[in-house]
């Protein structure tokens, strides 16, 4: 989130897409029930009519796959909106913090669907040339915003295709309830007031999945809602501590604290940092001239880091120990389906599942838990057996034709160990350990201390293997009984020459002289606070008691609670908001007050030349992009089809799917229309969790949802003569699941494209192992993932259905 | 002082977290469910169900769909029908709202069933020695100042506890607020003679699944039943002795008769 949970009620108006709040986080909804009792309102975006949708003033029903359309279609909205009637926007923030007057690369083209030429699923080198602005170093700027190359006029030519009978045509959304959500929220782009929108996976888990997330980015810029208080793109994160999990880089494409992760060409630690770490790019013509290029310390984070991991071993003789680190091949994907082809491909011979179930939660599950067969051997850690653990005996499989090996570790749930989670509003909050893990269970911390000493021992045997080094540098020394407090001081970091705890990030080093395990979460452990993820204090210390909380628990960066705050002010540090200031008091405290200023330095007017910061510090030119060319398949986002859809075609171009998403080719068959007509959709409830294999064996939620059910509308269920609590099966070019029928008016028929469309919504929370079993919704989700980070597609492919009977 | 929890179904999103608090607070077992085409379980509120959320999917009159929830419990009525109909008095309406039960005192007839206008008492039909078990409001949290699970949990403040006079007040000043947000009606202000467990509801609230009833308590036909046991006890017993004394009289008065005519004739 760039906000945080509390703030939510500070909004005017909310908008829920892409997420089933009040069933999958229903804590949020505290939030949104104080803002709605001081009068803001709520609109949710969803195919099906939810627990979230009781709620909303205005449900707006969205064909599954099709946020583009809809959110193109408001920023349509906007820009004629802004012609007719300026004086309803923020047009100094979008004129000043964002690159709406920087002069594109005269070069640009559209065409059909494409921003230039498409070679083998990437676009060429030159085509993304093209999506650079005009001046790479010091772009200019129109200041009239007429310049037909400026972002702001490329952004107006590209939304002029998405008109109301085009998107409604598009997501089946009916034009009045269309035009009641562009009116009512983008009256949040006027000064003072602030417009939220809270997302998820309903956002997140399309083959275009990124695009989703910059077009709301697009619109929250152009309604002046980024730094605000009650603003801000807040993804509600899908799992205690995934955004923890983020932060520390479990992923396979960053370091911790999103530095990016070496490839094979990155030589040496120079030519690593050559390729990611920014250059400044200083735009003229606004009145700020001074861009933080908060990236461009990516060499302090990346040593510290090093010297976290390698302590004394790593020198500036050695590069810091940079080429210990295992670099990517080129052209590989190493995501979770990047790894399962590999995997049904034969290439990985052994795997070690830590808190997951990829044979119930990853994407087409047949292919999935036929690919863990492969593996000579499989660790799985986990408080429970569960799908993946029990593979090799799953239903349809004979056990002694598979030759996986497969080791369990008992671990420790939440309760049964220290440590801290870091929520969505990256918090990071201290827990503490109530009972002892049962059996032989274990902290992950623990285990992954032995395992740890144990290969460093084998190692130090015999180090003839290149990798040996790598592991006996190591700097491990938590002796046998790690504690997550020396893990938690490691990872805010040290000043070596004296010993002590950093003090921030902004005093981390690049000649070796600091440590950070995670340059974020810098700060959060000091000599003079001691560990601040364990504050717990009430009270609401702001002046105007926006609910920051700020000595309650710590957040990422320096416990700065709403990011990109400095754009909360105008050009002379006045709030926009008078009522809900972020930062405020410049002026008269020669400091600012409130929040933790997104940057300290003084209001751009107020300046001096040469140093008017401009607010949005993580990039290279300060200001937010409405224009994004660093995104793999654009710079706009652009309306496309599921990989399966309803549709022959895409109705906004002769593109039919976005030309970078990831295909994978592994027992992923892909059906027709034909064959399944209806369009499937994966989701979870409020009962469950995740793959179930923590609530499936809870009496008290096993009794509230005791079955595998799928949702559909009641048009459907006549047609084929289901009737309510029917065993119905649902299958695809994938597999079959068996599940019963809830039929329901939530669901309605869509008209789409000239076609009636039905969704069928297929839960996620199922599978063969655990107290209740059921048949895993994954089954019928298709291999396929984002053009930009390989998420898989869970949220729309094709089915069909028919009564079991 | 009499207290009494509101429930706001505008601010209600169906979590169920009640149902869970309920059930650990009050150490419930998990009944065996089935899916029949619901999220709704279990079907009903049981010896070990104190507490469940009923799903509406209802027309809000204006063709648009609502999906509206009823968290159903014993109503702690002010009047309780149960506490009238119970002949041992193991169910009272104690001063700070709860209808509390004493299984010292009860001897399982089951009237309590038969009277409360809710359906609530149940029964624990697969014991070998069954009690009546119900919502207890918890009474003992309340009695360390806490207040009840249900409420403690709800995430959105759907559930509201206070004093009954004061909850009125709000639920009032709520109605007036937003006008056309709640139907114009506080469900328990008078149902029944007044319940605990206040209503506010955004459509009608049979759409709800609540009974419609009067404000005249239940007790009173309740309390003529059971105040007219002893006379017409002593009615029946009085007129039955007539009767008896009649028959009995006339059966002596004919024995006299005949052996008067023996007697002539000697």
């Amino acid at each position: 989130m760039t906000n945080h949970w509390i703030d939510i009620r500070n909004a005017d108006c909310i908008m829920i897409i892409g997420s089933n709040a009040a069933e999958n986080h229903p804590i949020s909804f505290k939030w949104v029930t104080r803002a709605m009792e001081r009068g803001a309102r709520l609109i949710h975006v969803d195919p099906r009519f939810t627990r979230t949708s009781s709620k909303a003033d205005i449900y707006a029903p969205l064909r599954s796959g099709t946020d583009i359309a809809f959110i193109g279609g408001m920023i349509n909205y906007i820009l004629n909106d802004m012609e007719q009637n300026p004086e309803n926007y923020n047009m100094e923030y979008i004129k000043q913090y964002t690159n709406a007057a920087f002069v594109v690369n005269r070069g640009f083209t559209f065409k059909d669907g494409l921003f230039g030429e498409v070679s083998d699923g990437k676009y060429t080198a030159t085509a993304k040339e093209t999506w650079k602005y005009a001046d790479t170093e010091t772009p200019a700027t129109d200041p009239s915003l007429t310049d037909p190359n400026c972002a702001f006029q490329l952004l107006k030519k590209h939304y002029s295709r998405y008109d109301l009978d085009t998107v409604c045509n598009i997501t089946g959304t009916p034009k009045d309830v269309y035009l009641d959500v562009c009116r009512t929220f983008c009256a949040t782009g006027q000064k003072g007031k602030a417009g939220t929108i809270m997302y998820a996976m309903g956002t997140t888990q399309h083959t275009y999945g990124t695009q989703n997330v910059r077009a709301y980015a697009i619109l929250q810029l152009l309604l002046g809602n980024m730094g605000v208080a009650g603003g801000g793109i807040n993804a509600l994160r899908g799992t205690s501590n995934v955004q923890g999990s983020t932060d520390m880089c479990l992923l396979s494409h960053i370091l911790p604290g999103y530095l990016a992760v070496p490839q094979e060409a990155d030589a040496d630690l120079e030519t690593y940092l050559k390729r990611v770490c920014p250059s400044t790019i200083t735009p003229k013509g606004l009145t700020g001239d001074k861009s933080a290029n908060w990236w461009s310390n990516y060499k302090k984070y990346t040593v510290s880091l090093l010297k976290a991991w390698y302590g004394g071993a790593a020198t500036r003789d050695n590069d810091f120990c940079f080429n210990y680190l295992p670099k990517c091949d080129p052209g590989v994907n190493y995501t979770h389906i990047g790894m399962f082809e590999a995997m049904g491909q034969g290439k990985i011979k052994g795997l070690w599942v830590w808190g997951q179930n990829p044979a119930a939660g990853g994407p087409n599950s047949n292919g999935e838990r036929e690919a863990l067969g492969n593996l000579d051997w499989l660790v799985v850690t986990d408080i429970w057996m569960n799908e993946t653990s029990e593979f090799w005996k799953r239903p349809g499989v004979n056990p002694p034709e598979i030759n996986t090996e497969v080791f369990v570790l008992p671990a420790a749930c939440s309760y049964e160990k220290e440590g801290s989670i870091s929520n969505s509003g990256r918090w990071a909050q201290w827990r503490y350990k109530a009972v002892e893990p049962p059996g032989e269970g274990m902290p992950d911390l623990e285990i992954m201390n032995l395992i740890m000493l144990k290969l460093k021992e084998l190692y130090q045997a015999d180090s003839s293997a290149p990798q040996a080094e790598a592991i006996t540098s190591l700097d491990w020394n938590y002796g046998v009984h790690i504690t997550a407090d020396a893990v938690a001081r490691e990872i805010n970091g040290y000043d070596l020459t004296t010993g002590e705890l950093a003090e921030s990030f902004a005093k981390l080093n690049d000649d070796g002289t600091t440590s950070s395990g995670n340059w974020l979460y810098c700060n959060m452990y000091t000599e003079a606070d001691g560990n601040k993820a364990k504050k717990r204090n009430n009270v609401d210390s702001h002046p105007n008691r926006i609910g920051l909380y700020s000595d309650w628990a710590w957040c990422w960066p320096l416990n700065r609670r709403i990011i990109y705050n400095r754009a909360s002010v105008d050009l002379d540090g006045v709030p926009w908001d008078k009522e809900h200031p972020v930062i405020l008091n410049y002026n008269t405290a020669a400091k600012w007050q409130g929040d933790v200023p997104d940057g300290g330095w003084p209001p751009i007017n107020q300046a001096k030349d040469s140093e008017k910061y401009l607010p949005f510090i993580m990039k290279p030119e300060g200001v937010a992009r409405l224009w994004g060319y660093e995104r793999v398949d654009g710079p706009l986002p652009e309306v496309y089809e599921p990989w399966e859809s309803p549709l022959d075609k895409n109705l906004m171009s002769g593109t039919r799917n976005d030309p970078c998403a990831f295909i994978g080719k592994y027992r992923n068959e892909r059906g027709t229309s034909d064959q399944f007509p209806h369009v499937g959709t994966t989701y979870r409830c409020t009962e469950h969790w995740q793959t179930g294999i923590m609530t499936r064996s809870l009496p008290w939620l096993v009794e509230l949802m005791p079955e595998m059910y799928v949702e559909m509308d009641e048009e459907l269920a006549d047609e084929k003569g289901i009737k309510s609590g029917d065993s119905v099966i649902v299958s695809n070019a994938r597999g079959e699941i068996k599940a019963v029928a809830v039929v329901t008016q939530r669901f309605q028929p869509m008209k789409v494209g000239g076609k009636t469309i039905h969704h069928i919504g297929i839960l996620n929370h199922w599978g063969y192992s655990g107290m209740t079993r059921g048949d895993s919704g994954n089954i019928l989700t298709p291999h396929v993932g984002d053009a930009n980070t390989t998420i898989p597609e869970y949220k729309t492919f094709l089915c069909n259905v028919r009564s079991a009977k | 002082m009499s207290k009494a929890v509101l429930y706001d179904a505008t601010k209600c999103i169906g979590c169920r977290a009640c149902q869970i608090a309920c059930k650990q607070w009050n150490d419930l077992p998990a009944e065996m469910t089935t899916n029949g085409g619901t999220y709704e379980n279990p079907p009903k509120l049981s010896a070990y169900t104190f507490t469940k959320i009923r799903f509406n999917e209802v027309d809000d009159g204006n063709g648009k769909l609502r999906f509206v929830f009823t968290k159903l419990q014993c109503m702690h009525c002010e009047h309780p029908a149960c506490v009238a109909a119970c002949p041992v008095g193991a169910l009272q309406k104690t001063p700070n709202g709860p209808v509390t039960y004493d299984d010292n005192k009860c001897f399982g007839c089951r009237y309590c069933m038969v009277a409360c206008p809710f359906g609530i008492p149940s029964f624990e039909w697969d014991k070998p020695l069954p009690w009546i078990r119900k919502c207890t409001f918890c009474a003992d949290r309340q009695g360390g100042g806490l207040e009840p699970a249900c409420v403690t949990t709800c995430p959105t403040g759907a559930l509201k506890f206070g004093e009954r006079e004061e909850l009125l007040i709000e639920a009032r000043e709520r109605i007036t607020a937003s006008p056309g947000k709640y139907i114009n009606h506080i469900y328990g202000e008078n149902e029944a003679g007044g319940t605990s467990c206040l209503y506010l509801s955004p459509v009608p609230f049979e759409k709800l699944g609540l009974p419609n009833l009067s404000s005249e308590p239940v007790t009173v036909n309740v309390e003529r039943a059971m105040g007219a046991v002893p006379p017409v006890l002593l009615g029946v017993a009085a007129a039955m002795s007539g009767v008896y004394w009649l028959v009995k009289r006339r059966d002596r008065m004919g024995c006299e008769k005949v052996n008067e005519k023996e007697e002539v004739s000697k």
